[in-house]
């Protein structure tokens, strides 16, 4: 079983493709279909950022339709901005305990040590969800992300949330995958998904032997080739490629696959 | 008949790389299926003087005819000229690949013309990495930014009877290597690592327009895992022909390489 840990459905009003409304989503599903990739764990992401309640509702209100037309192979996250901290943790508790999603996914609107994020935080741990944390450490400015947390980021807000379950998001697509690897490796409630479209040869190996297999989970972020063939290439046992490809995916979600 | 058309030997200035030794790579050219492949130094891609790097692998590949080496010159630095006629005479190289960004001179000076037209005149197509490296990985030492496809294009159009090649592109779809409106580049190769099979469709639309005679397959190897493109040639959506011209007939007549 493969089960893609970091996707997204388009934003309202940006998934038409030759006048079918569904037609980008319809585009992943095909390439989930080809590369034997049972469910996709997807958020909508707002297409201006930071976004505002009204924005983020709607967006969460997208992932369900598109949760609806596409049955069992897509699983929601509920994508809110932390900052507003009353309205996010409502939305929250809309969807998961409502509308079924599978937990929250941050973006770059607040480093996640930040102290507005922590009531958002604590909505999870309450919940039992799992945070997918947009993440990336670059030797350069990410232009327009003044605020994007890296993995250290991540892990220094954990100090005070040992029960949270955060994951950090595309060790493939975040900037210095080896500064990453290093940053992660002392926290263990901190898992980190393994998209993007960095496919540099012995990335998953050095994540396994830092880290443990235990704390990786496949995902494709889009990337989808690059995503399943970095998993297929790497030199690791069998049971870890499995571990990585579903099985670490299905226990931090407890048994919602 | 498989060719990677972007393969490595030797050290990198950034990072380890395993299987960067002749043995170590064709062993794993033997377990992905590769039958061949056109292999530069990594370490030209920072050394100064990077016809050293040349001399390197012209030893390294003295007795593996299935490492077709190519050379690295940098026409901003001293004696490049020479180094090329020792390249294409005595080094037995097969193809000339250019670092603007890296070796300091932008694809539009008159330096890089020169080398151009010198490649040329002896008939070696020019290989344009777009990136060495992911922008987001460079360390604080570099900070180097991609060939645009538009650089590229003029460059093409400047020298109609050269011969490039685009590896590590992304974006060339739609841009003027090969324009959504218009036809492509008749003198552009393009090799695919970095391209989208779904979503962006990038494969399939270059697969319309240059076509699979002007698509080769290429790797990385070994900066890269190989299997991501393994994936993208096995899954494309193309006559089997069209297939095998990617996977290594258009490197073959490119680079005058017999069958088997």
């Amino acid at each position: 079983m493969r089960i893609d840990a970091h996707a997204h459905v388009a934003a309202p009003g940006h998934g038409e493709v030759e006048g079918d409304p569904w037609g980008r989503d319809k585009l992943m599903i095909q390439a989930a279909d080809a590369l034997e990739i049972d469910h996709l764990c997807c958020s909508c992401l707002a297409a201006s950022r930071p976004s505002r309640p009204e924005q983020f509702i709607a967006c969460n209100d997208q992932m369900r339709a598109a949760m609806d037309e596409f049955g069992n192979r897509l699983l929601g996250y509920c994508y809110v901005n932390p900052g507003y901290q009353k309205e996010a943790v409502a939305e929250i508790e809309r969807c998961v305990t409502g509308m079924d999603f599978i937990g929250v996914k941050l973006y770059n609107e607040y480093k996640f040590y930040d102290p507005a994020v922590r009531p958002v935080i604590e909505k999870c741990i309450e919940l039992d969800v799992p945070i997918l944390h947009h993440a990336g450490h670059t030797w350069h400015p990410l232009p327009g992300q003044p605020f994007i947390s890296d993995a250290a980021d991540l892990a220094r807000a954990l100090v005070d949330y040992p029960e949270a379950k955060v994951i950090c998001g595309h060790l493939g697509g975040g900037g210095d995958w080896e500064w990453t690897i290093k940053a992660l490796r002392d926290s263990e409630n901190l898992f980190v998904d393994t998209s993007g479209s960095v496919v540099d040869d012995g990335m998953i190996e050095r994540a396994v032997d830092a880290l443990g297999a235990h704390r990786m989970l496949f995902a494709c972020d889009m990337s989808m080739c690059a995503g399943v063939g970095k998993i297929l290439a790497a030199d690791i046992s069998q049971q870890e490629r499995e571990m990585i490809f579903s099985g670490n995916t299905r226990k931090l979600l407890g048994g919602r696959i | 008949m498989t060719i990677d058309i972007n393969a490595y030997l030797g050290a990198f200035a950034l990072r380890d790389l395993r299987c960067n030794t002749p043995e170590a790579l064709i062993a794993l050219m033997d377990r992905k299926g590769i039958d061949a492949a056109l292999v530069s130094h990594a370490s030209a891609i920072t050394w100064k003087d990077c016809h050293r790097a040349n001399e390197l692998l012209a030893d390294e590949v003295t007795n593996e005819s299935r490492l077709i080496p190519c050379a690295v010159l940098n026409p901003a630095y001293a004696g490049w000229e020479r180094d090329l006629n020792t390249c294409a005479h005595d080094l037995g190289m097969k193809a000339l690949k250019l670092y603007p960004h890296w070796h300091g001179y932008a694809l539009g000076d008159p330096c890089c013309d020169a080398i151009v037209r010198a490649a040329t005149d002896r008939g070696l197509p020019v290989v344009l990495p777009m990136r060495a490296v992911d922008s987001r990985q460079l360390g604080w030492l570099f900070d180097v930014p991609d060939l645009p496809a538009a650089d590229i294009a003029a460059l093409a159009r400047r020298h109609p009877t050269a011969r490039f090649v685009v590896v590590n592109g992304i974006g060339v779809a739609g841009s003027a290597l090969a324009p959504s409106d218009g036809e492509a580049l008749g003198n552009c190769w393009i090799e695919i690592s970095r391209m989208s099979l779904f979503i962006g469709c990038e494969i399939p639309r270059l697969l319309d327009n240059p076509g699979p005679e002007r698509l080769l397959f290429g790797t990385g190897m070994p900066f890269k895992y190989v299997d991501p493109v393994l994936l993208k040639l096995e899954k494309l959506c193309a006559p089997e022909e069209a297939k095998r011209m990617i996977a290594g007939g258009s490197a073959r007549s490119l680079l005058g390489v017999a069958e088997g």
